[in-house]
């Protein structure tokens, strides 16, 4: 049995088992909970440890039991040099998301069951190689998220926050549905198996008016679950009233669904149609990096504030996309795994924030890395690495869309550049300067910081997580490549959308992408 | 050896840092100790380096691969050769001794340890700058500076004050690290690498392979100097950087990160030297080149912080000041196509003004925090020690013979007369200007009598303070002995005697010499008609108008919170707007809202009572009938 198999199979056969014990012993749900993830977050260090960096754009640690034959449906799960980076991040935002559960102090056991089947969808998501399932997986694990923030969430507006998420994601998983049925229509009918789909269209690739019409669903699809300006309003809202693990988990690892859903399904399989829509695609990212980012100055509270940062960092992975170059694609998967980290930092912070003041309104903070001194650095360094500072894991993953980026499209790189140096620090820094810096009010000269090792163990691990790759970026980005480049190269094969600046002739001069090829 | 020493160099700074911030931070005399020994060890192997035989003669490189992608290949490496050794020297001295006075002005603080894991942090981003081999390494740390700078300035964060200068001093620098980053990105794709050797090769088989885009490339990568090393119209973080502890100003705004700045200009001097071309849409400004605007701004520092700098009241702002204008005149030297001198002045400038601000923190000290230099006076009888070695410190700074000042100041001046009149002329007059702001600060603080309150006894710092006062002192005393220029340029050490070098001045361009005495005797003369002896300043009431607009920075910082903050706060207010009522309100609430209109439109239907459906049925079929019977 595949290691993937294991991982996947460990959350559903633990809920099984909860479900059946008596909800009165609180302790042992989030007991299990955090064994369990831990379990999985070894199992998956070691299979990214073990995964052959050879061959990494070839599927590894492959599962395949057939399950609906005539549809060509079946259980398939292997992860290739993309994936395997995206199901260790996963892993370990689950297992701080866990840990981060003690903060929920009503019905334990119903919220630690949705918990566990809401890992169990994410990553299923990304390990799994069938369509059908790839779409269910990820059914699985939205729905609790609407479950947990309508009942355990927080604030004035957790209702309407679970009544709109519900309805929004709901939207795009509905026009989702719709775009992957086509391409399953497009394909004869016969599997819904991701890698012989990308075979078929690599050999007989569909034909292009076809592409031409299902790209946009797709987008639209994946767009929507991944906060694509201006289908974003959701994400802030929804992070502000959720409960901090389901907001770790979702805005870590789940929303990376629909973007990894781009790289995965709708790039390979109509990249013709893609083609027209990448210049879109990369204005629409400058709407995330520039305009939300914008709008993140302006927030009042750090939750918000927090989730216009996330919009806006999805910014950098459209970009990426947009590139259609092997360095963007490549540096849009590092992105992914360095701001799933960042995003289950910020939020587990802010919401142990949250538990120790009950408000997290930027005026009426203040001061408080004296008193709390490992939570406040823990949340400058994440605001830090929010505004891309090197050391941390975005740096690396910045760099390389704005050096992916740059050859094809100058102008929004150079708009994007401005938006992450300058309107990032802003934002960031007036986190940090309103909440951690200036004179401590009075109301919190007793706050409680993380004193506690074992609760503190989750925020060192994702720092941790983020500086190893923010300094070491190579073991990453060498599994990331090669399956960028397969990506990256029917995007490259018809002739590259004019530069503003034209490139010189001379192979010297040359961006060394393509001189080397 | 020639491999290990670098990389121990670079790395024992932050295996300090990261010991103190994870393990040692209860005992703060050992944190204190890992982060001292870790660059004074820094410093002797730097010493080391420059004795290996042949370590100084031949640049070479030892590198690892740090990332590679798509053509992309991004070494982390270290470049050893004579202009980093030069800055390594120049970053370990100057920053050896200040740690070492850290632990004495320092010694009161709760965040001790802190204090010096974020020294150490610093040391080590600088030196990486230092070593850099190629544009992206030299990025990361250019950051990496910018940031532990940033938490140095805003190291006493409960002081709003200094709270805001961090955020400030970092996001200026951003502004200019956009630039870079944005040159970076266009040398690359004109040039396919970001290595600075082998960019220069390729320059040189091609001088036109930057094409169009050479002119805007250099002045690109001029903004990260511009942020870095204060240069209008980024110059006014730096000011306001004064509010982190003293020995940081010292370390980090005057001797070390503000002259990465030039450092990174003399290292890719080779891209501002390249041919001048612009691109269509910029034609009218042909026949301006990279380096005469780099020339330009560099004066126009130089002079506008000397004028501001006369009218500063608190004594490190007179200082920050004065250092901006001496960086201006580094980035003119640069744009004169000198980076030699301006190494030269890097090098002796980060000794005296590090002298200079450890002066000015005994005196902070020893005056309970009193900065103001109206509430001083008469300190040179309480504190002797600190008077001399501030003395020389500012004799250096006004380039008085035969301090290290002197030479490097009299060598930008003689390329200036060599290339342009009219910049030595004004360079002249930031000379006299300089030798005024000085003169009066030493006037007004040591001269006199005492204008503080009665009860303040000030008094000496302990040795582990003075001790490297100085080590400075006799750093600033001898620098002029050293012949920096000719090392930077590749020549065997040695070959002119000690004595014509020395005299060199003299010999080469006597009339320069003379000016540059002339201006600094008639700087002095102008402090000692205006101060000696003075209460209070003279200036405001003979000259009101002129001392106000000096006073308020020229108001330029006041012009900038209003109009480009002013507008970038208008700009998101104006996003924020459209995100809450257009997209969120009248986009997805209207479809959300006519979806439930429909719905409640509908309801009205539905309302229970058998009347109404037979009603509505009795219509259905009227109108079914109507329509089957027409």
């Amino acid at each position: 049995m595949s290691i993937l198999t294991v991982i996947l199979l460990l959350p559903l056969l633990a809920l099984a088992a909860l479900a059946a014990w008596p909800s009165r012993q609180r302790v042992m749900f989030q007991a299990v909970t955090i064994g369990i993830t831990f379990v999985e977050l070894v199992l998956a260090s070691l299979a990214a440890w073990q995964f052959d960096v050879s061959a990494a754009q070839s599927f590894q640690f492959v599962q395949k039991v057939p399950w609906i034959p005539s549809l060509g449906i079946s259980f398939h799960v292997g992860v290739d040099g993309l994936s395997v980076g995206l199901v260790w991040m996963a892993t370990l935002v689950s297992f701080a998301a866990a840990c981060a559960s003690w903060e929920i102090r009503e019905r334990v056991k119903t919220f630690h069951l949705l918990l566990l089947l809401m890992n169990a969808g994410v990553l299923g998501a990304f390990a799994s190689l069938d369509l059908f399932f790839f779409y269910i997986f990820h059914e699985l694990a939205l729905v609790p998220t609407f479950l947990m923030i309508g009942i355990w969430g927080r604030g004035g507006q957790r209702s309407y926050a679970a009544f709109k998420i519900t309805l929004y994601l709901g939207l795009g998983s509905m026009v989702l549905l719709l775009g992957l049925l086509a391409v399953f229509f497009l394909a004869g009918q016969t599997t819904f198996d991701m890698v012989e789909l990308a075979a078929q269209a690599r050999q007989s690739p569909f034909p292009v008016a076809r592409q031409q019409a299902v790209f946009p669903l797709l987008l639209l699809g994946f767009g929507i679950l991944a906060s694509l300006w201006p289908f974003h309003t959701w994400a802030p809202l929804a992070y502000g009233a959720a409960p901090t693990p389901t907001a770790m988990l979702h805005a870590g690892a789940l929303k990376k669904f629909g973007l990894y859903g781009l790289l995965r399904v709708a790039l390979p399989l109509v990249p013709d149609g893609a083609r027209d829509w990448m210049s879109v695609l990369a204005w629409l990212a400058l709407g995330n990096l520039l305009f939300c980012g914008l709008v993140a100055v302006r927030q009042k509270e750090l939750d918000r504030l927090i989730g216009y940062s996330s919009v806006a960092h999805m910014g950098f992975i459209f970009l990426g996309i947009a590139s259609g170059t092997a360095l963007g694609i490549t540096g849009a998967a590092v992105v992914m795994v360095a701001h799933g980290m960042l995003a289950a930092l910020s939020f587990g912070l802010s919401g142990h924030l949250y538990q120790q003041t009950r408000t997290l309104e930027l005026d009426r903070l203040g001061g408080l890395l004296r008193p709390m001194p490992f939570l406040g650095t823990a949340l400058v360094m994440a605001m830090l690495a929010a505004c891309g500072v090197p050391g941390f894991g975005n740096f690396p993953g910045e760099l390389l869309v704005f050096f992916g980026s740059w050859p094809p499209r100058p102008a929004a790189t150079a708009i994007a550049a401005a938006a992450a140096l300058v309107v990032g620090a802003v934002y960031a820094l007036r986190a940090v300067r309103k909440a951690l810096h200036g004179p401590l009010p009075d109301a919190w000269q007793a706050a409680d910081d993380l004193s506690n090792p074992w609760r503190r163990l989750p925020f060192v691990l994702l720092l941790a997580g983020l500086i190893g790759l923010g300094c070491f970026p190579g073991p990453l980005v060498d599994r990331i490549q090669p399956a960028a480049a397969a990506i990256a190269r029917p995007l490259e094969s018809a002739p590259a959308p004019a530069a503003l600046i034209p490139l010189p002739a001379a192979a010297l001069t040359r961006p060394p992408e393509e001189a080397s090829r | 050896m020639q491999t290990l020493f670098p990389w121990l160099i670079l790395l024992l700074p932050l295996a300090a840092a990261a010991l103190i911030s994870l393990f040692t931070r209860p005992h703060r005399d050992l944190s204190a100790r890992l982060s001292i020994g870790a660059i004074v060890a820094g410093f002797w192997l730097t010493l080391l380096l420059f004795a290996l035989p042949g370590a100084a003669a031949q640049a070479y490189e030892t590198r690892i691969p740090w990332l590679a992608a798509g053509g992309l290949q991004i070494d982390f490496g270290l470049r050893i050769d004579r202009l980093s050794l030069l800055m390594a020297l120049v970053v370990t001295a100057v920053g050896g001794a200040i740690h070492i006075y850290s632990y004495e002005y320092m010694r009161g603080e709760r965040r001790f340890s802190t204090y010096f894991a974020c020294l150490s942090l610093f040391t080590f981003a600088m030196l990486g700058v230092v070593f850099a081999p190629n544009f992206v390494q030299m990025f990361f740390f250019w950051e990496l500076v910018g940031v532990s700078s940033y938490l140095l300035i805003g190291f006493w964060f409960e002081r709003p004050a200094a709270a805001d200068a961090g955020l400030k001093a970092f996001l200026v620098n951003r502004v200019g690290d956009l630039g870079f980053l944005l040159g970076i990105l266009l040398v690359w794709s004109r040039l396919g690498s970001v290595h600075f050797g082998e960019l220069e090769r390729r320059l040189a088989e091609n001088p036109a392979a930057l094409g169009a885009m050479a002119t805007v490339a250099g002045l690109l990568i001029f903004c990260g100097a511009l942020g870095k090393s204060a240069q209008f119209p980024l110059h006014i973080w730096l000011p306001d950087a004064m509010e982190g502890p003293t020995p940081v100003s010292a370390l980090i705004h005057a001797a070390t990160m503000v002259a990465a700045g030039v450092y990174m200009l003399a290292r890719v001097f080779f891209l501002l030297a390249a041919t001048p071309h612009w691109p269509a849409a910029l034609h009218f400004l042909e026949g301006l080149d990279a380096l005469e605007i780099i020339r330009i701004i560099g004066l126009f520092t130089a002079l506008m912080a000397g004028l501001i700098a006369l009218q500063q009241d608190d004594i490190k702002r007179v200082l920050a000041y004065s250092t901006l204008s001496q960086l201006g005149y580094m980035v003119m030297a640069i744009g004169l196509g000198q980076p030699g001198p301006a190494m030269f002045h890097l090098a002796t400038h980060a000794g005296f003004k590090a002298l200079l601000f450890l002066g000015a923190g005994a005196i902070i000290l020893a005056l309970h925090h009193e900065q103001d230099i109206w509430r001083m006076g008469g300190l040179r009888r309480a504190m002797p020690l600190t008077f001399w070695t501030f003395l020389i410190a500012t004799l250096a700074l006004c380039a008085v013979p035969p301090l290290g000042g002197f030479y490097s100041k009299e060598s930008i001046l003689a390329h200036a007369w060599h290339q342009d009149k009219l910049v030595f002329a004004l360079a002249w007059c930031g000379s006299v200007l300089t030798a005024l702001y000085m003169f009066r600060l030493v006037l007004v603080v040591f001269g006199g009598s005492p204008r503080r309150p009665r009860d303040a006894q000030p008094h000496e710092p302990s040795h582990i303070a003075t001790w490297p006062m100085l080590f400075l002192a006799g750093l600033t005393v001898l620098a002029g002995g050293a012949d920096v220029e000719g090392f930077l340029a590749g020549g065997a050490q040695g070959t002119a005697s000690l004595a014509s070098r020395l005299a060199g001045p003299l010999a080469h361009a006597p009339f320069v010499m003379l000016a540059g005495l002339a201006a600094t005797g008639l700087g002095f003369a102008m402090a000692w008609g205006l101060y000696r002896g003075a209460y209070r300043d003279p200036l405001p009431a003979r000259w009101s108008t002129l001392a106000s607009a000096l006073r308020q920075r020229l108001l330029l910082d006041a012009w900038y919170a209003r109009w480009i903050g002013g507008s970038f706060e208008a700009l998101a207010c104006l996003a924020s707007g459209v995100d809450r009522w257009i997209i969120a309100g009248a986009a997805v609430r209207g479809v959300h809202g006519s979806v439930e209109l429909t719905g409640r439109l509908l309801r009205l239907a539905q309302t229970g009572k058998v009347s109404t459906y037979a009603f509505a049925l009795g219509c259905g079929v009227a109108a079914l009938l109507y329509w089957l019977i027409r």
